[in-house]
């Protein structure tokens, strides 16, 4: 009786002892095992492009927006409803952009935790004011690289406070990302110098160039429609715009992958018509980025396309592609 | 078990596309046999002249005014096409292009007018993306359930109230217009409540689930249900189960192709609505292949 009592403790005290071994395994198994990639969701691919290159294995990135919808329409799928609700960090850029998802992103930031980049990356004063709307923001500050290049460091803390593990090898990724961004932006500043005087105007089908314009010293007062492409275009603004280039003698003018290009085709029959030249200079990325898997669908390839179209198209010569962003080119296999 | 239900997101995007069905299924039936369900597509254009008078006297984008201002728009959207197909000039299809589009026009003429610079449009209202229902909650009995939910049991309510009080009035009002008058049934207040429980459920669908899904909804199950019964105390319960089942498989259907959600359950209302309508032309095509003796020859 007592020895069976005895043996019993004894298997008990094993027992015990192997749960606590188990228990120390899997307690350093865990630790040495990486976090979950943090699961991020952003509203558009510039802020998904910026994540996913800083974070590298530490997040897992989903777009929301699809490249080449404008985000003034948008239609959930399952797939968009399932990131939605698991997202641990959502971001976007302003409400003035994602209009119709404001008031989703609004009812979400009391259950997962959102950021608006713009908001949090850039002081009051560098943003622009919608010229037609006093008060709100226009939201298009991508255009400009050195404001956007602002939101990396906010994206960045961002993912490492929800992945302090992951802090140190993200930030040094931010920091070689933001070298590439430096030098981008002084390209696309040369590319636009190099643009004789007189031929330096951005004509568009939407105002989506007012940072491009503010950073780049080209002038891009004169778009068809405003800010936001929800509204129709009228033939007073065609026929107003028409003047405009008429009167500058505009080369060539631009249409948008994410607006019908039919307000800036009528705008070329309209001006032809009164006997001048004017050509479609090319398509321009404004408010979406290209499909993935093309160097459009990157970034600084959504940059570095805008610049060679507009360059190209009012006279201007490319200068070398910056050597730091050699490493990105290749990727792309890009020659220059 | 019930709290289990509400935290389930694909459940409570299927039970919204349900209780739509339901609540425009009341008055779409009635729309159908009068010929005038259109009039749902004519609230959805004329409510951005509600949104920007609306605008214009409160300066308000959004909430709770702007919601009663797009209900008050769709019933005088009605009122006006009633009152034009009242003088017997114009028909009632005519009537109802001719009323939304001018309220549409002056709508858009406003904005352009005096708001050029706000970003106004109906959808800044109407909002309306069925995956998203389950992002703004409200408490009720310690559950969160969806608000476009409670909304929608409420005019689910409503409607069902009413069908089932005015039922057999409805019924001879919707047949013989003549006979109900004859017998003190006033139909034209009967028809014009009717019209404005339509536009009260056609802003809480449009808030909701958008536009499109419900004019789907309250027309097309009630066209199939029309198809495949003649007793209107079934086509009722009928159209409902209909719009349960392009939910369901709309929903799964959506899953599987990763579409757009609301778009995939309004083309399975189309789907069920052809399959009907072969079934009942197979039909029709079987029965005429023996003439019944007596009868004149059918169609060739």
């Amino acid at each position: 009786m007592r020895k069976e009592r005895t043996q019993t403790l004894l298997k008990t005290r094993r027992t015990a002892l192997l749960s606590a071994a188990t228990l120390a395994i899997c307690l350093s198994g865990g630790a040495l095992a990486a976090d979950p990639p943090l699961r991020v969701l952003a509203t558009v691919g510039m802020i998904a492009d910026v994540a996913e290159t800083v974070a590298g294995d530490c997040a897992e990135v989903t777009t929301l927006i699809a490249p080449g919808v404008d985000p003034h329409y948008y239609s959930a799928t399952p797939s968009d409803v399932r990131a939605l609700s698991q997202a641990e960090l959502i971001l976007y850029v302003d409400f003035a952009l994602e209009e119709q998802l404001a008031e989703v992103l609004r009812a979400l930031s009391g259950r997962t935790r959102t950021l608006g980049v713009l908001e949090a990356a850039l002081a009051a004063d560098r943003l622009l004011d919608d010229p037609e709307a006093p008060g709100a923001t226009d939201p298009h500050a991508w255009m400009d690289v050195s404001r956007w290049a602002e939101i990396v460091p906010v994206i960045t803390a961002a993912m490492s406070e929800q992945r302090p593990d992951c802090a140190p090898a993200m930030e040094a990724r931010a920091a070689a990302y933001r070298a590439q961004l430096d030098a981008l932006h002084d390209w696309v500043g040369e590319a636009i110098a190099s643009i004789p005087e007189g031929n330096r105007i951005l004509v568009t089908a939407h105002d989506a160039f007012y940072y491009f314009s503010d950073a780049y010293g080209i002038q891009a007062s004169e778009a068809i429609q405003g800010i936001s492409t929800a509204a129709e275009a009228s033939i007073g603004d065609i026929l107003e715009v028409a003047e405009f280039v008429i009167e500058n003698n505009v080369p060539a003018v631009f249409v948008e992958t994410t607006v019908s290009p039919r307000t800036i085709r009528a705008l070329v029959t309209e001006v032809r018509a009164r006997g001048h030249r004017l050509e479609i200079g090319g398509e321009l990325f404004s408010d979406a980025m290209g499909d993935t898997g093309t160097p459009e669908g990157t970034y600084i390839g959504m940059v570095r396309a805008n610049t060679i179209t507009i360059t190209d198209a009012l006279g201007g010569t490319r200068p070398p592609w910056p050597a730091v962003l050699g490493d990105w080119a290749a990727v792309w296999s890009l020659a220059d | 078990m019930l709290a289990a239900l509400f935290d389930s997101i694909p459940a409570m995007i299927v039970l919204t596309g349900v209780l739509v069905g339901a609540a425009a299924a009341l008055p779409g039936v009635f729309l159908v046999l009068r010929g005038n369900a259109m009039l749902t597509d004519a609230i959805s254009h004329s409510i951005v002249f509600g949104v920007i008078m609306v605008w214009l006297l409160t300066r308000e984008l959004s909430g709770p005014v702007q919601l009663i201002g797009a209900g008050l728009t769709g019933v005088l959207t009605v009122a006006l096409t009633e009152a034009l197909t009242r003088t017997g000039l114009v028909k009632t299809d005519a009537a109802i292009g001719l009323v939304f589009s001018m309220l549409f026009a002056t709508g858009i003429l406003l904005i352009g007018i005096f708001a050029r610079q706000v970003h106004l449009h109906a959808d800044t209202i109407l909002l309306g993306e069925i995956g998203f229902v389950w992002m703004r909650t409200t408490p009720v009995l310690g559950v969160a359930v969806p608000v476009s939910m409670v909304m929608l049991g409420v005019v689910l309510v409503l409607n069902l109230v009413f069908v089932v009080l005015f039922w057999k009035e409805l019924k001879l009002a919707t047949f013989d217009p003549a006979l109900a008058a004859a017998l003190g049934l006033a139909p034209a207040a009967l028809h014009y409540t009717l019209l404005t429980l339509t536009s009260v459920t056609a802003v809480a669908a449009f808030d909701a689930v958008g536009p499109v899904l419900f004019i789907a909804f309250v027309i097309v199950p009630p066209a199939t249900a029309l198809l495949m019964t003649r007793r209107l105390a079934l086509i009722v319960p009928l159209a409902a189960a209909l719009s349960t089942i392009a939910c369901v498989s709309g929903y799964f259907l959506a899953v599987h192709w990763n579409v757009a959600i609301g778009g995939m359950m309004a083309t399975m209302t189309g789907v069920l609505f052809v399959m009907v309508l072969s079934m009942r032309a197979l039909k029709r095509q079987l029965q005429h292949r023996r003439p019944v003796p007596g009868n004149p020859a059918p169609w060739p």
